[in-house]
């Protein structure tokens, strides 16, 4: 297999080659000429329109375009152990009461309880169905990458840094970037 | 005849939370004498330092899935007997029949109840549910 970047000069050789073909064309005298411009215009067009729409895919500057979100549903995952282990360990604690008490009382609670852990396995199913999506993403990004890599240097994304209020909508941080409470009070303590 | 409750039971799975539904809910049929690994390969080192009366796995873990162990003790002489119950949400026919031809006792679907659990171990011991 060839290098990307040797396909990525070709296709940009070839847009160039193809864009002096149409203007050799242009100053020609032929009569026949104009469809065949029309054809190679439309061609040398559309490359250009898919240069843009694939530099459109992509995020700023060099970050992987599915990066963040596969960070998100990974913290998923992480947040739903943490949550299943929570339950289970309260459901354990009925259990521990539940095996003190007599009947009916107990025999109704250990009842829930196995219900509860019969329903924690949620975090188990959803766990394996986000790391699926997780792997689609990355082979997705693979993909892009060495199709963005063909078509060359691409222009900047219009609207790829959110300006304003919208750029604070990020909805809940990363753990490994989330501030903790009393690194928002201490900020907090700076500010007033 | 009943659940031998003095059974030596090894779970197998790389989610924290299904290795405590799993030890919870045989707690609750009055199994305790259980052991955990979080890996194939970890479970299988288990199994050889001292051979269980059942095997509970998942299917989908990696580098060793639950099919490759359950290969790896269907060829170990010592291990080749015990039950192997295959806990997985991994339904698709030809999963099954996979499980199968490597020598599986029985197959649990996951999300499972512990009435299922609790047939499954009891069909593969030949006892009474």
């Amino acid at each position: 297999m060839e290098p990307q970047s040797s396909n990525a000069s070709r296709l940009l050789d070839a847009h160039g080659f193809l864009d002096r073909v149409i203007a050799e064309l242009r100053v020609m005298q032929s009569p026949q000429k104009d469809t065949l411009v029309s054809v190679l215009q439309y061609l040398s067009d559309h490359i250009r329109t898919t240069r843009s729409e694939i530099g459109a895919l992509r995020q700023g500057g060099n970050q992987p375009l599915f990066g963040n979100t596969t960070d998100e549903l990974e913290e998923i995952i992480t947040e739903t152990a943490r949550a299943a282990g929570s339950i289970m360990d309260a459901a354990e604690a009925i259990e521990s009461v539940a095996a003190t008490l007599g009947p009916p009382a107990n025999g109704a609670l250990m009842e829930a309880v196995t219900k509860i852990y019969e329903a924690s396995a949620f975090q188990d199913i959803t766990g394996q169905r986000i790391t699926k999506v997780v792997g689609v993403l990355l082979s997705l990004e693979v993909k892009l990458a060495s199709l963005t890599e063909a078509f060359g240097s691409l222009p900047e994304p219009p609207g790829a840094a959110l300006q304003g209020d919208q750029a604070l909508l990020n909805g809940p941080q990363l753990m490994k970037n989330a501030s903790s409470q009393s690194d928002i009070d201490a900020l907090f303590e700076t500010l007033s | 005849m009943s659940l031998n409750k003095n059974m030596r039971v090894v779970i197998v799975d790389d989610y924290t939370t299904m290795l405590r539904i799993l030890r919870n809910l045989l707690r609750q049929l009055e199994i305790e004498n259980v052991e955990e690994a979080n890996d194939g390969d970890t479970a299988f080192h288990l199994m050889q330092k001292f051979p269980p009366d059942l095997i509970i796995s998942d299917w989908n873990m990696a580098p060793m899935t639950g099919l490759d162990l359950l290969r790896k003790v269907r060829a170990d002489a010592r291990l080749r007997h015990i039950p192997f119950i295959m806990v997985t949400a991994e339904s698709k026919t030809e999963n099954v029949i996979a499980a199968k031809q490597a020598g599986v006792s029985n197959y649990i679907v996951k999300p499972f109840n512990a009435d299922t659990l609790r047939a499954k171990i009891a069909s593969v011991c030949g006892v009474a549910a």
